[in-house]
């Protein structure tokens, strides 16, 4: 059988690239590193089993299952799933109990690995010691696409690396060396439930629980991550199910252990756990978003205290807490936030003017919005806000070019049967979400505003923008504003009229954002929204 | 390591021993194949009968996930191997790996060429194939050798036109050939499937995998689970840990799990992963197995998903999980988030509780449930629309709902409230 080499991949060059390219050449190329058998452990220095349950404070349970599921040295397994909710653990545990046990084993995640050529070409780049460098101009060892294509070349690498586990084996003391232990392999498959939405999923998802069947081989484990349980992944062939171990969230007793683990100041942060633990578990109870909304809080809390050693008797918890209570309910309303760097030195500085503009200082930057864009982009972003809330037929009356905004309905007494269809539709708008316009109607308006706000500015400023070209100068922007938009998702692309072809556009902001947008630029936009 | 494993305790020997013949087939189905009357000997008889009196022939292999149908299969190629080693040449397919036509026919050549020690080439095109494999067929009858063709998940190659089937047996009956077609899978209507012109060539001989009787069950697990008495364990260790494993047996609390058990998965493949989980289980210092270990397992796989998501969510996204739930009560089948949040704060009028939060909150509470699979969206293919617009639909019962809701720790009262009107 003739053994197929690395393919060869054509490299085009750009003009920049073969100009330079003897400035390429002289630097030294780095020494790319060759994996070998001791790569497929985990790398570092293994430990014991205690360290490996003190540094998961809370999952005592489920590490020494997953160990006796494992097994002693060279015990063959039935493939296990872990499963659990999100940011529960899985991974690390599963990284350090292999650390722990010093096996081998390769590791694939199926979000970085989003489809089946990467997924196998990732595993068995693993297996066949092969990294990828610019050498081989980041080529993967093999090319490989089709399961059958995949089980071939994982069962000749697969045994390739038992021999040489085996061969080594028979030595010394691998504890020395750096060396894994034992003679199987284990495959982990993390994040498996990202598989459910590829393409080839039907096949895929399949042929990745029947692999222990396929393979036939008793020295090698397999091991599913999932988030989700595994009564979602129902597949009409079946499949013998894997062995389960389910991780379950952490209750408000362990995060509190959790949280305590590596602080400094125990006691103060016991009391500060005490007072702020409750409300945001009920908000959420996963430890990375807990984390990061603790994090800002506990600096507001240690601010009255001079000396950040100290441990607080109950008169000082009691003043902190009288402190700390009405941020709470703020902070809980932007818990998921996360904040760019200058708005937290902004509000550090506001926080140490006087008690009363705390609470305004808040509300203050909620106006603000805390990224960067041009003018045109801003002005481009309430147009299509309006024109997705707005109905087509109002646009003539709305801006109309005398700049006369201002509805021109008459007020009828509002009668029980108007308000029973006004809130039936006002329902439907709120189901159908916003509307789709044409990119005519989008410039059309746009144009009016940006006329509009010309009108309004200042003289002297007005000179460099209202020059003549000025607003043919911003509409040959506009279309690359309007790509960055749709890109960023501000914008989305709806489907096409189904009569002319043309693609249409929706919004993708709440209101509040667009009223922020529109502060900014000190653009009335609730005269231009239509309220029904 | 090596001084490592004369101290090795008893038990490990046992816990090492027991769980490489639980992952072994051949070990589990050799025992329940002894039997005169069983899968095995019939299948054994008709593949033999082919070989020797040098005749075409197909069979299905039917049965549910489990039963043990590869198993015994192999078992009987292995058996067959060893007596006539130059007479068979076994050729094995996959329907999740090859029902596509071109992969299946260069598999086939592929796995012909290791056999007979040829060169394979990968860029061989199809027509290439399928003559090589004609020929190698011919040859191989003219040589008296059969060849067996082994079909695992045959629904699959059943599948579209059954070019590959209809080709396989086409040319068994054309060609002066000795092949056998072995047909496995789940389905057990799976010779319904088949076309017309593919049926009339295919012999409707079927056997049939069920699961074994109660008392060959139990003859079964203590064969798989009784420490040999020959083996390097030590003698009286072994004696005592069979004697415990019979009382275990006896034990009528032990029968009750088991049928509890088997009531759901009754075929030999899910108790031996049963019986693998049980013995893992087993504490190591004790160094025997209890009744602990099999009810750990037993829970361990009696697991509800849906009530251990509804523990594992806030107290928010229950209020969400709730308001949905009113929705659907008021006959509304579709509802998005907006019209979520309407209802979540209509709650909030009525009843003036401290779960009232913002909208981007919340939302960040609804993609959570979305994460967890709790809820979904109606359709995939709406992605030109925001999160907050996609109508949802709930993937949990009303009832399950009320039942996570009443065991969830400390859970608000007035849920529970407007879950009961």
């Amino acid at each position: 059988m003739d053994m197929e080499g690395s393919p060869q991949v054509t490299r085009r060059t750009t003009r920049s690239c073969a100009v330079s390219s003897n400035d390429v050449e002289s630097t030294k190329p780095s020494e790319s590193y060759k994996p070998t058998l001791n790569d497929l452990a985990f790398g570092k220095q293994p430990f014991g089993l205690e360290d490996l349950l003190s540094r998961f404070p809370c999952r005592r349970t489920q590490i020494l299952e997953f160990l006796r599921l494992l097994g002693p040295l060279n015990s063959p397994l039935f493939p296990v799933l872990v499963y659990g909710g999100p940011s529960t653990g899985k991974t690390s545990v599963t990284l350090q109990v292999f650390r722990h046990l010093n096996r081998p084993f390769i590791y694939s995640s199926c979000v970085t690995c989003y489809s089946p050529r990467i997924l196998f070409e990732s595993m068995l780049n693993q297996l066949l010691f092969h990294r990828k460098d610019s050498k081989h101009s980041y080529s993967s060892v093999k090319r490989c696409e089709r399961p059958s294509d995949f089980v071939n070349y994982l069962r000749e690498a697969l045994e390739n690396v038992i021999s040489s586990l085996k061969g080594n084996s028979g030595k010394s003391n691998s504890k020395m060396s750096g060396r894994p232990d034992g003679t199987m392999v284990y495959l982990v498959f993390d994040n498996l439930e990202c598989v459910r939405y590829w393409d080839k999923s039907s096949t895929i998802l399949p042929f990745l629980f029947n692999l222990y069947d396929i393979l036939k081989m008793p020295e090698v484990g397999l091991i599913f991550i999932s988030n989700i349980s595994p009564d979602m992944y129902y597949l009409n062939i079946g499949y013998v199910e894997p062995i389960p171990l389910y991780f379950l969230n952490y209750t408000e007793d362990d995060l509190r252990h959790i949280f305590m683990v590596n602080q400094t100041n125990r006691k103060l942060y016991a009391s500060f756990l005490d007072v702020v633990l409750r409300p945001f578990c009920r908000v959420t109870r996963r430890v990375d978003e807990l984390a990061a909304a603790l994090s800002s809080l506990f600096k507001k809390y240690c601010e009255p205290l001079s000396d950040k050693e100290v441990a607080p008797n109950e008169e000082m918890k009691r003043k902190l807490f009288s402190q700390i209570r009405p941020h709470i309910s703020s902070a809980l309303n932007e818990t998921f936030q996360v904040r760019s760097q200058p708005l937290l030195g902004a509000e550090a500085n506001k926080t140490k003017k006087t008690n009363s503009s705390k609470m305004s200082g808040i509300l203050e930057d909620f106006d603000k919005i805390d990224f960067h864009m041009s003018t045109s982009a801003k002005y481009l972003l309430i147009s299509a806000f309006l024109a997705s809330r707005n109905p087509a037929t109002l646009d003539a009356s709305l801006f109309d070019s005398t700049g006369v905004s201002d509805s021109r309905k008459r007020k009828r007494k509002a009668s029980e049967k108007s308000m029973d269809q006004k809130e039936m539709a006002e329902q439907e708008l709120h189901m159908k979400g916003p509307g789709t316009f044409p990119l005519e109607r989008l410039l059309a308006i746009f144009q009016c505003i940006t006329s509009l706000a010309e009108d309004s500015l200042d003289e002297e400023e007005s000179r460099e923008l209202t020059t003549e070209g000025s607003s043919r100068g911003l509409m040959s922007d506009v279309l690359l504003q309007l790509s960055s938009l749709c890109n960023a998702n501000f914008i989305i692309k709806g489907g096409s009229c189904p009569l002319e072809g043309s693609t249409r556009y929706r919004t993708a902001v709440s209101e509040d954002l667009a009223l922020k947008v529109a502060r900014s630029l000190k653009f009335p936009l609730s005269k231009y929204l239509y309220r029904r | 390591m090596g001084r490592e494993k004369e101290k090795e305790k008893p038990s490990e020997k046992a816990l090492n021993l027991l769980r490489s013949r639980l992952t072994d087939p051949n070990f589990i189905f050799r025992p329940l194949s002894d039997y005169p009357d069983s899968n095995y000997s019939k299948l054994k008889f008709i593949i033999s009968t082919s070989v020797t009196e040098a005749c075409n022939n197909s069979i299905l292999l039917l049965g549910p996930r489990g039963s043990g149908k590869v198993a015994v299969l192999e078992l009987v190629l292995s058996d067959l191997l060893q007596q006539y080693p130059e007479g068979i040449s076994v050729i094995r397919l996959n329907g999740l790996l090859h029902s596509d036509d071109n992969c299946a026919l260069k598999e086939i050549a592929r796995q012909l060429c290791v056999e007979h020690q040829l060169l394979f080439s990968k860029v061989a095109s199809f027509d290439d194939n399928s003559q090589f494999i004609i020929a190698m067929l011919r040859e191989c009858g003219l040589a008296h050798k059969t060849i067996i063709f082994v079909l695992d998940e045959f629904d699959f190659f059943a599948q579209g036109k059954q070019r590959l089937l209809y080709s396989l047996l086409d040319a068994m009956q054309s060609v002066n050939s000795q092949a056998v077609v072995i047909g496995v899978s789940c389905r057990l209507d799976v010779d319904q499937l088949l076309e017309k012109r593919v049926r009339s060539r295919f012999s409707h001989r079927k056997l049939l995998f069920l699961s074994p009787s109660k008392e060959d069950t139990e003859r079964f697990m203590e064969h798989i689970l009784s420490l040999p008495v020959d083996s390097n364990i030590p003698h009286n260790y072994a004696a005592e840990f069979n004697g415990r494993l019979k009382k275990i047996f006896s034990d009528d609390r032990f029968k009750e799990l088991i049928n509890t058990y088997l009531s759901f998965n009754f075929t030999i493949g899910h108790l031996v992963r049963f019986l693998f989980q049980a013995v893992s289980y087993m504490d190591l210092d004790v160094g025997f197995l209890s009744l602990e270990n099999f009810k750990t397992a037993l829970s361990s796989n009696q697991r509800q998903p849906k009530l251990e998501c509804i523990r594992d969510c806030s107290i928010l996204e229950l209020y969400m999980l709730v308001c949905m739930k009113r929705l659907e009560v008021k006959e509304q089948n579709s509802y998005n988030f907006y019209t979520v949040m309407t209802e979540y704060k209509t709650i909030h009028d009525s009843s003036q509780t401290s779960d009232n939060y913002a909208a981007n909150v919340c939302l960040r509470a609804f993609e959570h449930l979305l994460q967890r699979q709790l809820i979904n969206f109606i359709d995939n293919r709406g992605h030109n629309q925001s999160v907050e617009f996609r109508p949802v639909k709930l993937l949990i019962s009303s009832a399950e709902l009320h039942q996570g809701l009443k065991s969830y720790h400390q859970c608000p009262a007035i849920l529970l409230k407007k879950m009961d009107r």
